[in-house]
């Protein structure tokens, strides 16, 4: 009888795989013949299935608006550029910024044969404008904000005027991660109910054209049109036939999973894994690289960079100065971005990522340059300069320990700026001056005689945050403060922090666009957008976690308002206020973002990399077209 | 009527109120959590834009309408229950505007197909095994005893991650997520889920038998060490009556129990499972929605669940007479 069981399940396991292989010869989903297609890895699965409405609150726009979609302009994270979208001419205001003129190119047109012209504009930004339900990007709540008419000048030029200056209003339809979305007029004015459209049968102003869905959300399957010749992306590429044939997206789930796809050949590129499971990547598939061909592989450039953030509403011993300059004296940067972010990530002190142009405007700025080398603070009433130069160089002379090659560029070009000096004597006498006392076994106690202890909160799927905040916590308790690490599920991390909940945390921001400007990512400090905890932080719509007051930094707010983003007046403003913010330590800056996009050249080539650094590979981004119409294919 | 009013009314009663506080509890639950749904999908909406203030606020203000969130929790406590009674579990959140019951009826048929045939065959299998060693003590039996040992304490994430490695990577043999091609029941439909469900099925096979192999191996091993059994093994009756009559059926009790909380588990999904495997079942989608703070997919998640396992004892409960003479209605 046993033995009966044993043979039946036996031969069922046989069976159940043998009747597959001649169904299902390789794991992906689709019969695209693998030198016309592209796989590349979908960032989460899609949770609403066939829709394709963009604009609704229903959107799921990674990968999508890359592929089927198109606005004015891309903000290109590597290189700050602005590269053309349907527009190839940057907009012109009037003096007061209080209209706004574009003009599309002539060429390119719908999926259908239909043109692209200023109806499409005008039709798309009325559309928006006049439907609250269609709330994706908040382009509605801008444009009903800002906008007193839109106009329709000639069939390629559109007027937008303003009901008060806005020198920023192009950002509407500049996409970092995304602009506002043209819509096709001829095919949109049919439709009755356009909140409630799916939009799967296009026409589309973009190069693909889904073709296929998993009804589990798991993939997502594209074609490209007929008429590639009529797109932006392929006018830019100035190749009348650009991009792969097909392009599948597909989430196959963790860093090991991704991995072994790409082992399998099943992934031509993912958009990041962990250090570890890159390395095994590079040991078994010789075709994979991501943006350096060596040590520190990973792309640099993603316009957001770590920190740790303190809580200034609701602990008192965050508001002192000395206190946050001290803890920054007691973090070994080198040892943070080698022991614990593996070496791969630019270095940073104060937010602002270290991308080619933000290092120009920022870093290495003439005016940056010499206040960040004469700083000078006030340890105990005698001056002290906390400026440490030599981080970069120290990192690459570990690289070379570990045998890593390196790129030829400078050390600062691959490892960023220099940082605050690990210096514990200078952050005790820091503490000292304020009260705190040390024990025999070096522990710290608070001016009221209490242990000095707080806790730091972050994601641990957020690997390089969670690894900065490891790293503090590490250091600082070396240096004697009882510091707990609280490792939290993201929704509740976010939670957490947006009432007010945490003393200290380890999020990601950068105070500027890829562009430099500053004053969007900053606005939000305003002091009139506080609210106390626990009420959410933007609960007046602007505010920050960190709840700070400081008059001055609303000051330089108010003055970068009604500057344009490139006036030399404004840069002016943002370095005051990114000096203001160091002297000041109100956030511990430490490494900018880094990713392991990883292209496999098995089947595709001429992936944007550290020797093509001519636009971004961060190819969830609406920019990230630029990235999947270069590629060429391995077969010619 | 005596059976009726005494047995079986207390126990429907029973499971309507279980039913109810078990819903008002998972409708409060969430409201409770930290994570706010609007922040959530704020985040989700406009992330990497730099919007005006006054745009945030006014984007609030229509999620919270799309949401049906407006009004105190009380308003919106009954609001639910009108919708549910209506056999409407309302918008998800985070895949708004699709509607929780097209969610749930997606990801359904997929847990429901996994579990019901590892639930059955691992409880089947494992009786028969079980019992068969524990009545037939040997060499081969002692293995597959040694073998269940083994297994059944070992996390289930571990031998998935075992699975999945050696069999989509060291011998590539089977996809690293769930890949369904065709309609339902078509051939090709067929072909692929069984590609794609053969890891999942075989790691939940193992680990479920494991466990009900060591528990009817125990139960029949102590069954065989009772008086009657004892006195019917004296008595000369055959093998087979010895082992079906004597020693089976008086270890079922316990049996069906675990079968009927089992079956009525299904409808939680199997999150490990879905995960690793890449499976779109309820597990995966309760994942998601968790994550979200899409109070609605979870409300209908978990409703089901409460239903199931609710539904489940019941039948259990009322069973009882029928697998076990000894247990009588009272």
């Amino acid at each position: 009888m046993l033995r009966k069981c044993i043979f039946v399940a036996i031969a069922l396991l046989m069976l159940v795989p043998a009747l597959n292989v001649t169904a299902q010869p390789s794991g992906l989903p689709v019969d695209v013949p693998r030198e016309e297609l592209f796989v590349m890895d979908q960032i989460f699965r899609w949770s609403v299935i066939d829709n394709y409405n963009v604009w609704g609150p229903a959107s799921g726009t990674p990968h999508r608006h890359a592929l089927m979609f198109e606005t004015l302009w891309y903000l290109d994270q590597e290189t700050g550029n602005i590269m053309s979208g349907a527009s190839n001419e940057p907009p012109v205001y009037n003096d007061d910024y209080t209209q706004m003129t574009v003009t599309l190119i002539d060429s390119l047109k719908w999926s259908d044969g239909e043109a692209f012209n200023a109806d499409d504009l005008v039709y798309t930004v009325e559309t928006v404008w006049s439907t609250p339900e269609l709330s994706f990007g908040g382009w509605h709540a801008q444009f009903a904000d800002f906008l007193e008419s839109v106009e329709k000048v000639d069939d390629h030029t559109v007027t937008f005027t303003l009901n008060r200056p806005n020198p920023r209003f192009h950002k509407n339809f500049e996409a970092r991660w995304a602009g506002l979305y043209m819509m096709p007029e001829h095919a949109f004015s049919q439709i009755e109910d356009l909140v409630n459209y799916t939009y799967q049968d296009g026409p589309y102003l973009g190069l693909y054209a889904p073709v296929e869905m998993d009804p589990n959300g798991f993939w997502n399957l594209f074609k490209k049109r007929d008429d590639p010749q009529n797109t932006a992306v392929c006018q830019y590429h100035m190749n009348e036939d650009c991009g792969p044939g097909y392009v599948l997206t597909i989430l196959y789930g963790d860093s090991t999973k991704k991995v072994i796809a790409m082992t399998r050949g099943e992934l031509d590129a993912f958009m990041n894994v962990d250090f570890e499971a890159f390395e095994s990547l590079l040991a078994s598939t010789p075709t994979a690289k991501s943006w350096y061909p060596e040590f520190p592989w990973a792309y640099p450039n993603e316009t957001s960079s770590r920190l740790i953030r303190f809580n200034f509403d609701t602990h008192e011993w965050t508001n002192n100065k000395d206190v946050r300059w001290a803890l920054a004296l007691a973090l070994d940067i080198v040892q943070m971005q080698t022991e614990y972010i593996g070496g791969v990530a630019k270095v940073v002190y104060v937010n602002v990522p270290y991308t080619p142009k933000l290092a120009e405007l920022y870093y290495n700025h003439p005016r940056m340059q010499e206040w960040v080398e004469n700083l000078e603070i006030d340890v105990a009433g005698e001056p002290y300069k906390p400026y440490d130069a030599t981080v970069a160089d120290r990192i690459g002379e570990w690289a070379d320990e570990q045998g890593y090659a390196q790129p030829a560029e400078t050390a600062a070009a691959s490892y960023g700026s220099g940082w605050w000096k690990y210096d514990t004597d200078t952050a005790a006498k820091l503490l000292e001056h304020n009260g705190y006392t040390r024990d025999g076994n070096g522990d710290w106690y608070t001016p009221e005689g209490e242990r000095f202890s707080f806790s730091i909160q972050a994601a641990p799927d957020e690997v390089d945050s969670f690894r900065v905040a490891n790293a503090a916590a590490d250091m600082w308790n070396d240096f004697g403060i009882d510091v707990e690490l609280q490792g939290l599920e993201r929704s509740v991390w976010s939670a957490n922090f947006e009432t007010g909940q945490f003393e200290t945390d380890a999020p990601w921001l950068s105070f500027v666009l890829p562009d430099g400007d500053g004053w969007p990512q900053m606005r939000s400090y305003h002091s009139k957008y506080y609210v106390p905890a626990p009420e959410l932080h933007n609960a007046l719509g602007g505010g920050t976690p960190a709840r700070l007051v400081d008059p001055v930094l609303d000051e330089l707010i108010d003055a970068m308002e009604s500057l344009h983003p490139q006036d030399p007046q404004n840069l002016e403003l943002v370095h005051q206020y990114l000096q203001h913010w160091v002297e000041n330590m109100y956030y511990i800056s430490t490494v900018s973002f880094k990713k392991f996009v990883t292209w496999n050249e098995l089947y595709w080539t001429n992936p944007p990399s550290a020797e093509n650094d001519v636009y971004m590979p961060l190819y969830w981004f609406q920019g990230g077209r630029f990235s999947i119409g270069g590629l060429e294919s391995i077969g010619g | 009527m005596t059976l009726l009013q005494q047995f079986i009314l207390p126990r429907l009663l029973q499971w309507v109120i279980v039913i109810v506080v078990g819903i008002t509890i998972t409708f409060l639950i969430p409201r409770l959590s930290p994570v706010n749904p609007i922040q959530q999908a704020l985040g989700r909406l406009t992330q990497f834009q730099a919007l005006e203030p006054e745009a945030v606020l006014q984007l609030r203000e229509q999620l919270m309408a799309n949401y049906g969130l407006e009004g105190s929790i009380v308003e919106q406590y009954f609001r639910f229950w009108g919708n549910l009674l209506g056999g409407d579990l309302g918008p998800s959140f985070g895949a708004f505007p699709q509607r929780v019951n097209d969610m749930i009826g997606r990801a359904l048929p997929y847990t429901v197909a996994l579990l019901t045939f590892t639930t059955i065959m691992s409880w089947i299998i494992g009786i028969i095994v079980g019992t068969l060693a524990a009545y037939y003590p040997g060499r081969l039996t002692n293995l597959v005893a040694g073998v269940m040992i083994v297994v059944y304490p070992v996390p289930y994430f571990i031998i998935a991650f075992i699975f999945l490695m050696a069999f989509t990577y060291y011998i590539p043999f089977f996809p690293l997520i769930g890949v369904f091609r065709g309609e339902p029941f078509e051939a090709e439909f067929i072909a692929t889920y069984l590609h794609s469900t053969f890891l999942p099925a075989v790691t939940l096979l193992i680990t479920g038998l494991s466990f009900r192999f060591i528990m009817a191996r125990a139960l029949g091993t102590a069954e065989l060490s009772s008086d009657h059994v004892q006195y019917a093994t004296m008595a000369g009756l055959p093998d087979n009556r010895l082992m079906y009559s004597y020693v089976a059926r008086n270890t079922m009790l316990p049996q069906v129990t675990d079968l009927g909380l089992s079956m009525g588990a299904i409808f939680s999904g199997t999150l490990i499972t879905e995960a690793v495997f890449g499976y779109p079942g309820l597990g995966d989608l309760l994942l998601q929605a968790i994550y979200q703070a899409d109070y609605n997919v979870v409300m209908g998640i978990t409703l089901l669940s409460i239903v199931g396992i609710a539904t489940a004892s019941l039948i259990v409960d009322l069973s009882y007479p029928l697998v076990d003479p000894r247990v009588r209605y009272r």
